[in-house]
């Protein structure tokens, strides 16, 4: 019994003959996250269906509930409304990272499984981070900020500035990554155990039932409750929580 | 169909997944927030102007009540002045009758006092008239000698006015 856990699989690959940036690949990270998107945008679509005044429905109720909660994530942490511009945004965020963690419930491997994903999410999230920072004080304010509270911490500070990236990056691709490969895991053993157990069956019989991998129903079912359902969504929201406090400290000074 | 390494970061992928994540931002901003937010306004300005109309209603009930209350006490002053009219009018008449009516009487008795006068006028001077003619009867019966008619006739009134003196 072999077990290996790969990365994503490329269906495509298109040479762009660019030396840095290399072949553009149609992935599985890419094709799921359109499916993603989809998904996202169509219940989007359905939920402000028939939006009414008065006398409003099931799913209206729903769709105001959604958009009250990332008003008030938003508001109560940057303490008023001046971030209210960054609410679209976190709620893609929120909701693409949501969607892509539990996509792996129906058998398709999660786009958050990439790293290429989460270092896109984070590079645009530094990227917002430093032109707050640059907003509140100026260039030369941000410049000087690194030389806090001595100029000897220099390299710390902006060791310290590139590490919030990279750990929320890593944060995120860690856990999702280590969910797959723990589900893989329990798989494949699994696997090897019903095969082993039916195999003491003697004759044709047995020989049938141990192609059958009869515990893999059920019990990672149980795991996947942590490591899909609260893994997934925790980290989506530790994402998006560190997004947003991240740009509200740094709108501070 | 091959695949990538467990943990790589592709160029490419990172900067589909950057687009990927603004094309769904607008997205849901132009699918969620925007149609959501708009209701939630509406809804808002629905219940500001339920409370402004409340306010308004209730506004002017008081000024309607107020001029309510106003007309009601000018009505009521209006019609005790009526009533004071009318019972210093009927008084006015009341006075204006009886004293009609003592005019009235007065002028009656006046009149039945003159006709009274007149008659009794007529009657004397009817009476005078007879006894005037008797008087002449008799005189020319009795006394043979002949007199004037003129002087006749003042002999009879100066017995008349003796008789009327005398009645």
């Amino acid at each position: 019994m072999e077990f290996d856990v790969t990365g994503a699989r490329i269906f495509l690959r298109i040479p762009t003959g660019i030396p840095v940036l290399g072949d553009f690949m149609i992935t599985e990270t890419l094709v799921i996250t359109w499916l993603v998107m989809l998904i996202i945008t169509g219940l989007c679509i359905f939920l402000t269906r028939n939006l009414k005044v008065e006398n409003i429905s099931k799913r209206q109720a729903v769709a105001e509930m959604i958009v009250e909660a990332a008003n008030n994530l938003v508001r109560s942490n940057t303490g008023g409304t001046k971030f209210d511009r960054l609410i679209p945004f976190v709620a893609a965020l929120f909701a693409s990272s949501v969607v892509m963690n539990l996509i792996s419930l129906i058998g398709l491997r999660s786009p958050t499984a990439d790293l290429s994903t989460e270092a896109g999410w984070a590079i645009v999230v530094f990227i917002m981070i430093t032109a707050e920072k640059i907003k509140a004080g100026g260039v030369l304010g941000y410049l000087k900020g690194f030389t806090q509270p001595i100029p000897v911490m220099t390299p710390f500070n902006i060791l310290s500035e590139l590490a919030t990236p990279v750990s929320m990056a890593c944060r995120h691709f860690g856990n999702i990554l280590s969910g797959v490969v723990i589900n893989g895991l329990i798989y494949a053993a699994l696997a090897v155990a019903s095969s082993a157990l039916l195999g003491l069956i003697p004759g044709a019989v047995g020989e049938f039932l141990s192609h059958i991998p009869i515990l893999d129903v059920g019990l990672p079912a149980v795991l996947s409750v942590y490591f899909d359902w609260f893994s997934g969504v925790m980290q989506a929201f530790i994402f998006t929580m560190l997004t947003i406090m991240y740009i509200a400290n740094a709108a501070d000074g | 169909m091959g695949t990538q390494p467990l943990v790589t970061l592709v160029p490419w992928t990172l900067i589909a997944q950057i687009l990927n994540l603004f094309i769904q931002m607008y997205l849901i901003k132009r699918f969620l927030f925007k149609p959501i937010n708009e209701i939630l306004q509406k809804r808002r300005e629905l219940a500001d102007k339920e409370i402004r109309d409340a306010r308004d209603a209730r506004a002017e009930a008081d000024g309607l009540k107020e001029q309510y209350e106003t007309g009601l006490a000018q009505a009521r002053a209006e019609a005790a002045q009526i009533v004071q009219g009318a019972q210093k009018e009927a008084e006015r008449k009341a006075e204006e009758t009886v004293r009609d009516a003592q005019k009235q009487a007065a002028a009656i008795r006046a009149r039945a006092e003159a006709d009274i006068a007149q008659e009794r006028k007529k009657a004397i001077n009817e009476v005078k008239d007879e006894i005037g003619g008797l008087a002449m009867d008799i005189a020319g019966k009795v006394v043979e000698k002949e007199i004037t008619e003129s002087d006749h006739r003042r002999l009879i009134d100066e017995f008349i006015q003796k008789v009327g003196e005398a009645s």
